[in-house]
């Protein structure tokens, strides 16, 4: 070895930030380079496929699915590692055995840990944006009408810091070569327990950051279609993770020796402005009432502007009668448009047909003892034209269905209702008028004829008034044979005896 | 005097590591011999403000540890190597000792310098490039010297940090220190009697926690006259104040 000839190093300290912030920045970039995130990222990006971006691709493409999908996953897929990898650099200098040299140098503790916290929080926050930006920009080719929804991915990319500040605090604290993966678990049951406190519509436990959305409720297509996003939530959500994130991080200035005592009367300050913060937002949470369009309204952080319905202009089929959607449901409108098509064709042009089927919102509302009610305006008339409003199967809450059965809940809910509203309908209607109504609708391949009508459920279109025909009477005879009837025969026939049918003019034996 | 010791105790539970030890020591390299146990590698923590001592003073470099402050302003001018110092093994050598210089508030106009000068006189500039784990266990003590000695430390504490060093690096190693020792008072925490005979020019041997004998190499040499154990003069020495104290 030999000796050092050069002029000393001087060891004052850097008067200018600019040389501070220098310093920090190199501490950064050794930090970036040798982070133990950097490694947990194909875990991450892997979870992420495995379990967000795959569900998510199968969802239609619509912005408020998709989106609510990316928060809720993203959560966890990052979380998890995220915390882990934490614990690991919160815990290194313990298990490397190099803390006495570390705590013997003039940096303060919690600037020096801060730097690898930052690293962690960096490379995941990277990695998360990747993801976000591979969903959002497939979503976008895919999606007919509207945006990205931004809140929802900031409270996913809110959580990291957060997650990785816990899992900093875990390490640091409690160091052992079993605190990396004790602390992934516990960020997994923490993010798992918190929906398990979830009861009821006004939770303050909807703070959650895996929540989108009313928790009896689950993820809606019609939100932000129709209405716009509320981010109400996501800001509680946001300043949730916020508060804990410095609360967290000040913790780790608190113990003696950590600091000047300035710093840690800051830190303990930022701690407690944190946890006040976090406080605050659960309590805001639990103010929240779900508003009509199926999103949370927290009547303190609530704009009132975003209770005006979005401007649209909506996308129409070629049937003989539009079928006109949101376009946002622009993905929608095939299989709709060839679901009615067959009815619609038969009625188009007839007296009472509806010039078009118009899309429109459905209504939530919360009851304390029937759980979530859906409202939908069903078949009305309205506007210059006589149109049906028009719900799709996905407006409502209930399970995802494929696009068969979608088709097969809305054939079933409306072809009854726009050949009543054709035939006319209720119980002063003739024998013949529920005759022609069934025909029409085994004409179209609907044989089941019955007066029981399903129940109404969640998830299920209420369905339209059946003709009151049953099998084996002397109206189902009738109906089969006017059925059997040619199409254009039947058409001439009905577009010459509608308004007697519907005035009740005409019996049974006058139907050909 | 950069070290002023006066009392110094340090426990765990009950038993005594450091049981008042008083100690000056000012620029010069200064050697602290003792058997395993003796209590130095305590003493050396407590100076190096890794420790706080249970009673008694300690002053270093002018100033109270004490406090946060100047603990602050004496730790950019400290250099410690622990007894068994860990390392990062992903990290390289440069990478490893520039860390230490960013921690150790090294200006940052400066810090390109100190690093390879740091590695540089630890004979490593050949592997500054190399990542820590790739390194035997005698680099990895070279690569502890040079962050010890990266911010060119007023004071520098040295704990056996001539263990798994080659004979050749051994000898460049006190070429070091004795440079070294000319600017800053270094202290070193041996039980290789060797290395005090060719580098410090001050000696305490310690014992259960004490101070039994503090001098010259020189001094310690001459009280192992007439005695049998040990090869050299000064272990001859060491053995005697060692058999001194113990009896």
């Amino acid at each position: 070895m030999t000796a050092a000839t050069t002029t000393p190093a001087s060891t004052r300290q850097p008067s200018a930030v600019a040389g501070a912030g220098l310093t920090m920045l190199r501490l950064l970039r050794l930090e970036l380079r040798h982070n133990a995130m950097a490694w947990a990222l194909p875990v991450a990006i892997g979870l992420f496929w495995l379990i967000t971006y795959r569900k998510d691709m199968a969802m239609p493409p619509m912005w408020s699915l998709r989106t609510a999908g990316l928060q809720s996953g993203a959560v966890l897929d990052f979380a998890i590692p995220v915390t882990g990898a934490a614990a690991w650099m919160g815990s290194r200098e313990v298990h490397r055995r190099v803390a006495d040299q570390v705590t013997t140098t003039a940096r303060a503790r919690w600037a020096r840990l801060l730097v690898p916290w930052a690293a962690t929080t960096i490379w995941a926050m990277m990695a998360y944006l990747g993801c976000v930006a591979v969903l959002y920009g497939v979503t976008a080719h895919q999606a007919g009408w509207g945006g990205p929804l931004w809140w929802p991915a900031g409270v996913a990319a809110a959580s990291l810091p957060a997650f990785s500040a816990l899992g900093f605090v875990i390490g640091a604290f409690l160091p052992s070569r079993f605190t990396p993966p004790l602390a992934a678990i516990a960020a997994f049951f923490i993010i798992a327990l918190s929906t398990e406190l979830i009861h009821g519509g006004q939770s303050p436990w909807q703070v959650s950051p895996i929540v989108t959305g009313p928790w009896d409720l689950s993820p809606q297509a019609g939100v932000a279609t129709f209405y716009p996003f509320l981010p109400d939530l996501s800001i509680a959500q946001v300043m949730l993770l916020a508060g804990f994130t410095l609360a967290l991080l000040g913790v780790l200035a608190l113990p003696a020796g950590s600091g000047s005592r300035t710093a840690r009367a800051v830190a303990a300050g930022v701690t407690g402005a944190g946890l006040l913060a976090a406080g605050t937002a659960a309590g805001l949470t639990g103010t929240g009432t779900m508003d009509a369009h199926g999103m949370i309204k927290i009547p303190a952080l609530h704009d009132a502007a975003a209770d005006r319905p979005l401007q649209f202009t909506p996308v129409c089929s070629r049937t003989a009668i539009p079928v006109c959607l949101n376009p946002a449901y622009a993905s929608y409108l095939p299989v709709t448009a060839n679901a009615l098509a067959p009815m619609l064709s038969q009625l188009a042009g007839l007296p009472g047909a509806p010039a078009k089927l118009v899309q429109v919102s459905v209504s939530f509302q919360q009851d304390a003892r029937e759980g979530m009610i859906v409202r939908t305006d069903g078949l009305r008339r309205g506007g210059p034209q006589p149109a049906v409003y028009l719900v799709l199967p996905d407006q409502l809450a209930g399970p995802a269905m494929t696009s068969e059965q979608a088709a097969g809940q809305l054939v079933a809910a409306y072809d009854p209702r726009l050949v009543a509203r054709v035939t006319g309908d209720g119980p002063a209607a003739s024998p013949a008028q529920n005759a022609v109504a069934a025909a029409l609708l085994l004409a179209v391949g609907q044989g089941k004829l019955t007066t029981d009508q399903p129940p109404t459920t969640q998830g299920r279109i209420d369905p339209g008034q059946s003709p009151g025909v049953a099998p084996g009477t002397a109206e189902y005879a009738a109906a089969e044979r006017f059925a059997a009837l040619p199409e254009a025969e039947r058409r001439a026939w009905l577009l010459q005896h509608l308004t007697a049918l519907r005035a009740g003019k005409i019996t049974l034996a006058q139907l050909p | 005097m950069n070290v002023e010791i006066a009392g110094l105790t340090r426990r765990f539970g009950s038993v005594t590591a450091v049981a008042g030890v008083d100690l000056q020591a000012g620029p010069g390299v200064f050697g602290l011999l003792g058997p395993n146990g003796a209590g130095k590698t305590s003493l050396l923590r407590m100076m190096a403000t890794a420790m706080r001592p249970s009673s008694g003073s300690l002053r270093l470099l002018g100033r109270d540890p004490g406090s946060y402050g100047p603990r602050r302003e004496i730790r950019r001018k400290l250099g410690y190597l622990p007894q068994n110092p860990g390392y990062y093994p992903g990290f390289t050598v440069a990478e490893y000792v520039e860390y230490f210089a960013l921690l150790k508030e090294v200006p940052s106009a400066r810090i390109r310098v100190a690093v390879a000068t740091a590695i540089e006189a630890v004979e490593l500039g050949d592997r500054k490039k190399a990542r820590l784990r790739t390194l035997s266990g005698g680099m990895l003590r070279r690569v502890g010297i040079a962050q010890a000695i990266v911010n060119e430390p007023e004071l520098l504490l040295l704990d056996e940090p001539t263990a798994g060093l080659a004979p050749q690096q051994r000898v460049s190693f006190r070429a070091l220190l004795r440079n070294l020792g000319e600017r800053a008072t270094v202290v070193v925490s041996t039980h290789l009697v060797e290395d005090v005979t060719a580098a410090c020019a001050q000696v305490a041997v310690m014992d259960q926690g004490r101070i039994v004998f503090r001098g010259t190499p020189d001094g310690l040499a001459a009280r192992g006259d007439g005695q049998d154990a040990g090869d050299t003069p000064i272990e001859r020495g060491f053995s005697a104040v060692l058999a001194q104290a113990q009896s």
